[in-house]
């Protein structure tokens, strides 16, 4: 149909919402509540167009025939600057890390507030995640990602007018309620009205600390990450620079998760064989997220037994730091302290259960190790590119793939297929785990057998898998969309396509790496020699292995 | 004049159109009639909604009956919950009969099972009568696969919205949704669903009925300060003076409000009451409520009263609303207290106005009316607060 936009006549597709065809032509609307995988709410009248003179939220609205459409007049920016002044009183950007809400004052041209706070909230302080309502400004993203997205219905409004807040059930703290502590809220808080509860105090303690010996250990999705906080585009792999900021910081030894990776594939790919040659319990799920586990002891727990029992990399790395290279290095394990850089605010969850206490200390998400750096004013971007520690920090590309949906499922199939067969994989690439698609499945051979495996990621998808998990031998979950790449401790991002670049800067890091299958590792190898004997041995039970709980949801 | 009263100091006549019963005779006709012949009579006969958007009601009966689905809703909004508005009550109390009628007429026409009545959460003492009138209706007919479900409201304002109402049936928060789409297309549970208030679905069965059905008869609800409040049934065209001769008022009539929302106007007694007459921009006349207020009446206060009621019904969905009617009203509460200035006069109106631009839903759109038309009307009565507070 035909439309004027801004005096241009042109042709427009009428199906499209008015704010799609402005930024297809190059117009920037501003938009606080619009969610692109979400239908639109249109609650926060931030993206206010004139049609025909009536003013209109573009994200809900479709053209009319012939309609003029106004985006930048001085009816449309007086009505966005209002409503920007009665949401947000205080034009205070306090997240570092969060430009969102800032580049909208810039858009709308608020300098000051006419109107004070009427907001008295107390705030939800959680072990992982937590709430301060007095900055929300009720868009609702969090709300509906909780709920669309993930799956999850942790939080909701509550109270009519003004009053109208966001809060878990029954008003309770989030740490109270089945809160799979995923962070996604997080990333889609324009205000930092939701953040991780930071723990970079009590690393800065334990780093001034002459008596401790701090050790930390890097997620594999932190690499693909990182660079973003510092002015680099999307998915620039900055592994050398990570490794040398993070000594810049003061940690004495810097070791790769990934190394962890590759033992919970020898651990999990063994039990994945175990089960399927002695009838075990099948499907085989995954165990490495740990929002998914809590998702899983909310909402599925009689597949408890379904569940590895491989605990997460980071914590069987954290476990490994504390035994087998505390007696290498003859440190007394007491006073190591572990941290771990994770992109995800549920591990941070998990370093609290009690049967997991011992590993890892601390954990820091990828926005925290952000602004640690900057906090020590290191200049990330003209730092030389550095090598882990090689006590563990030698790793294969299987275990860097553990941070893209599939990827865990991906590796251990290398190294199942070896272990059953004694054969490698002709392919090493399994592609149709690969990608964004929310539910992908597979099968293949493996010693005589057909195995069917699937994966899902983002809670949402997860639950519909789970309706269908006993067509499957083997399934992997991960909580947050793209996989760990986009977990709740990444750097805050608003277009899809940085998922894509991230996940592709985690596949590249695989094609580059010598090594490419876990069993090929010779700090695996050696580990398992020195210390652990075998996979699924009675001292890699007792180190790598864990157990889960039912939790009641109310 | 074809007045009536429900209230102090009337006896109700039997001569109200709208308490005509139909005895399942409209019913049986609208079967003889068939679903077109039904809709192409309403259409004849002119029937609007009455609950003051006035939309055609074979209209909305249509576009519901053709919109492609397996299941389909009709819903009775009895959630009357704007002040001064005691109608839907009345029709209630009186002539349920002929509004369950009317609601399996619509039933009927659209091919749906499933009828709701949603009932507003003051009016829950009507509801054992209610549902028992309903299941008798039901009994009588024969349309046995058919239910009526009475769904009793929390107390939200705002769920006399239609889309929210809609919401509150499915078991979610009251709030209103974005249209289009709208109901009679994707209402509950996606489905095609007919909403029609008490008043419209009354009318609906009597004007399948009744050859002599008068289209233009309304009930206007009359309150304040008057000596005969009360539900009448007025022509449309009807002057304000008669009006203001039933209600007979205690002293000078100063002002009068139609609803909450129809903005707070000076008393016109020429005025002939006409959805065009009263409908002058941006002054909306509702369900023909009216609020009289007397000389002994500062408007601020009265303004002020209905920003808490607004204040406190906002759904809180959209920004403009949530945020803007609190403003208002601290607004109106710093003049009250001999502290405004002149410039909060101009802060009141740009919130209003803007409220009234950007808004979401009905409600939010029409609750800046009574600022804007007070600050217009009544601009002596502000200044007197804003002179008593430069005294002091």
């Amino acid at each position: 149909m035909k439309i004027t936009l801004n005096g241009k006549e042109m042709e427009a597709d009428g199906d499209k919402s008015l704010l799609d065809i402005c930024r297809e032509n190059g117009i920037n609307v501003p938009t606080l509540c619009y969610h692109a995988s979400l239908f639109p709410e249109a609650r926060c009248r931030v993206c206010l167009v004139e049609m025909d003179g009536k003013l209109v939220t573009s994200c809900s609205t479709k053209p009319r025939e012939g309609a003029s459409i106004i985006t930048n007049n001085e009816h449309v920016m007086k009505a966005r600057k209002l409503n920007m002044e009665l949401m947000l009183p205080e034009p205070a950007c306090k997240r570092e890390d969060d430009m969102e809400v800032c580049g909208i004052y810039e858009e709308v041209g608020m300098r000051t507030a006419r109107f004070a706070s009427i907001k008295e909230y107390k705030p939800d302080l959680g072990a992982a995640v937590i709430r301060d309502n007095n900055k929300c400004i009720n868009c609702g993203r969090c709300v509906r990602v909780c709920a669309d997205i993930q799956g999850v219905y942790a939080i909701d409004f509550a109270s009519r007018a003004h009053n109208e807040h966001v809060t878990p059930y029954f008003e309770k703290n989030l740490a109270d309620v089945a809160c799979i502590r995923c962070g996604q809220c997080i990333l889609n808080c324009p205000v930092g009205a939701i953040s991780e509860r930071s723990h970079i105090d009590e690393v800065v303690a334990a780093l001034d600390d002459k008596e401790k010996h701090v050790v930390v250990q890097v997620a594999p999705s932190i690499r693909a990450a990182l660079g973003e906080l510092f002015g680099m585009p999307a998915g620039t792999l900055v592994t050398g620079k990570t490794v040398a900021a993070l000594r810049k910081c003061g940690f004495d030894k810097v070791f790769d998760v990934d190394l962890g990776a590759d033992i919970t594939i020898m651990e999990e790919a063994s039990e994945l064989l175990n089960r399927i040659s002695n009838g075990g319990k099948l499907p085989m799920i995954t165990t490495c997220c740990p929002g998914w586990i809590l998702m899983m002891e909310f909402f599925y727990h009689d597949l408890i037994s379904n569940m590895s029992t491989c605990r997460s990399p980071h914590e069987m790395l954290g476990m490994l730091i504390k035994t087998y290279y505390a007696k290498k290095a003859g440190i007394d394990p007491k006073k190591i302290v572990v941290v771990s850089i994770m992109p995800c605010t549920a591990k941070k969850f998990e370093s609290t259960r009690p049967e997991l206490e011992t590993g890892v200390d601390y954990v820091l998400t990828t926005r925290e190790l952000g602004r640690l750096v900057k906090m020590r004013k290191v200049d990330f971007a003209s730092l030389p590119d550095e090598e882990f520690d090689p006590a563990l920090g030698i790793s294969t590309g299987a275990g860097v793939i553990f941070g893209a949906t599939g990827g865990v499922m991906e590796a251990a199939l290398r190294t199942a297929h070896f272990l059953a067969t004694g054969k490698e994989l002709e392919k090493l690439e399994v592609n149709e785990i690969r990608g964004m698609k929310g539910i992908k499945e597979g099968k293949m051979m493996l010693g005589g057998k057909e195995v069917r495996f699937a994966c899902a990621h983002g809670g949402a998808n997860a639950r519909r898998l789970m309706e269908q998990k006993d067509k499957y031998h083997f399934i992997e979950i991960m909580a947050c969309p793209g996989g760990c790449i986009g977990g709740g401790g990444q750097p805050i991002y608003r277009d899809p396509e940085v998922l894509r670049k991230r996940t592709e800067a985690i596949y590249s890091a695989d094609r580059a790496s010598k090594l490419r299958r876990s069993h090929e590792n010779p700090v695996v190898k050696q580990i398992y020699k020195e210390m652990l004997g075998a996979p699924l041995s009675e001292k890699a039970e007792e180190l790598l292995h864990t157990h889960y709980v039912k939790r009641d949801r109310f | 004049m074809n007045a009536c009263a429900e209230g102090q100091g009337w006896k109700r006549s039997g001569n109200m159109q709208i308490l005509r019963q139909t005895n399942m005779e409209a019913l049986e006709k609208a079967r003889t009639l068939g679903p077109d012949g039904v809709l192409e009579l309403l259409e004849k006969k002119g029937l609007e909604g009455r609950g003051g958007a006035a939309f055609s009601t074979a209209r909305k009966w249509r576009a519901s009956r053709d919109a492609p689905a397996d299941e389909r809703f009709v819903v009775c909004n009895a959630d009357e919950g704007e002040p001064g508005t005691f109608k839907d009550k009345f029709i209630i109390r009186h002539n349920a009969e002929t509004v369950v009628e009317g609601l399996l007429i619509a039933a009927y026409v659209v091919g749906a099972k499933r009828c709701f009545i949603y009932l507003c959460g003051e009016y829950d003492y009507l509801r054992p009568r209610l549902q028992q009138q309903a299941d008798d209706m039901l009994a009588r007919t024969k349309m046995e696969d058919v239910t009526i479900e009475i769904v009793r409201g929390a107390g939200a304002y705002v769920c006399g919205e239609a889309t929210a109402l809609l919401q509150s049936i499915q078991g979610f928060r009251g709030t209103p949704m974005q249209k289009p789409p709208h109901p009679t297309s994707c209402g509950l549970w996606g489905k095609p669903t007919v909403i029609n208030n008490v008043e419209t679905l009354t009318c609906a069965a009597q004007a399948v009925l009744f050859d002599d059905w008068n289209p233009a008869l309304r009930l206007f609800s009359l309150s304040g300060n008057i000596k005969n409040p009360g539900v009448y049934e007025f022509p449309l065209g009807v002057k304000m003076s008669t009006v203001i001769d039933v209600a007979q008022p205690k002293k000078k009539l100063k002002a009068m409000s139609f609803g909450c929302f129809g903005g707070i106007m000076p008393v016109d007694e020429n005025m002939a009451i006409t959805p065009e007459a009263i409908c002058v921009e941006k002054c909306h006349h509702g369900a023909y409520s009216i609020i009289f207020m007397d000389e002994t009446v500062n408007v601020v206060d009265i303004s002020y009263s209905i920003a808490k009621f607004y204040t406190y019904e906002s759904c809180g969905k959209c920004t403009p609303c949530r945020e803007g009617t609190i403003r208002i009203l601290n607004l109106l509460k710093k003049i009250l207290n001999g502290k405004g200035v002149k410039k909060d006069l101009q802060v009141l109106a740009e919130l209003a106005l803007h409220i009234q631009e950007t808004a979401l839903c009905g409600l939010g759109q029409t609750c800046g009316n009574h600022v804007l038309t007070s600050l217009q009307h009544f601009p002596a009565d502000y200044d007197h607060y804003l002179k008593k507070g430069a005294k002091s």
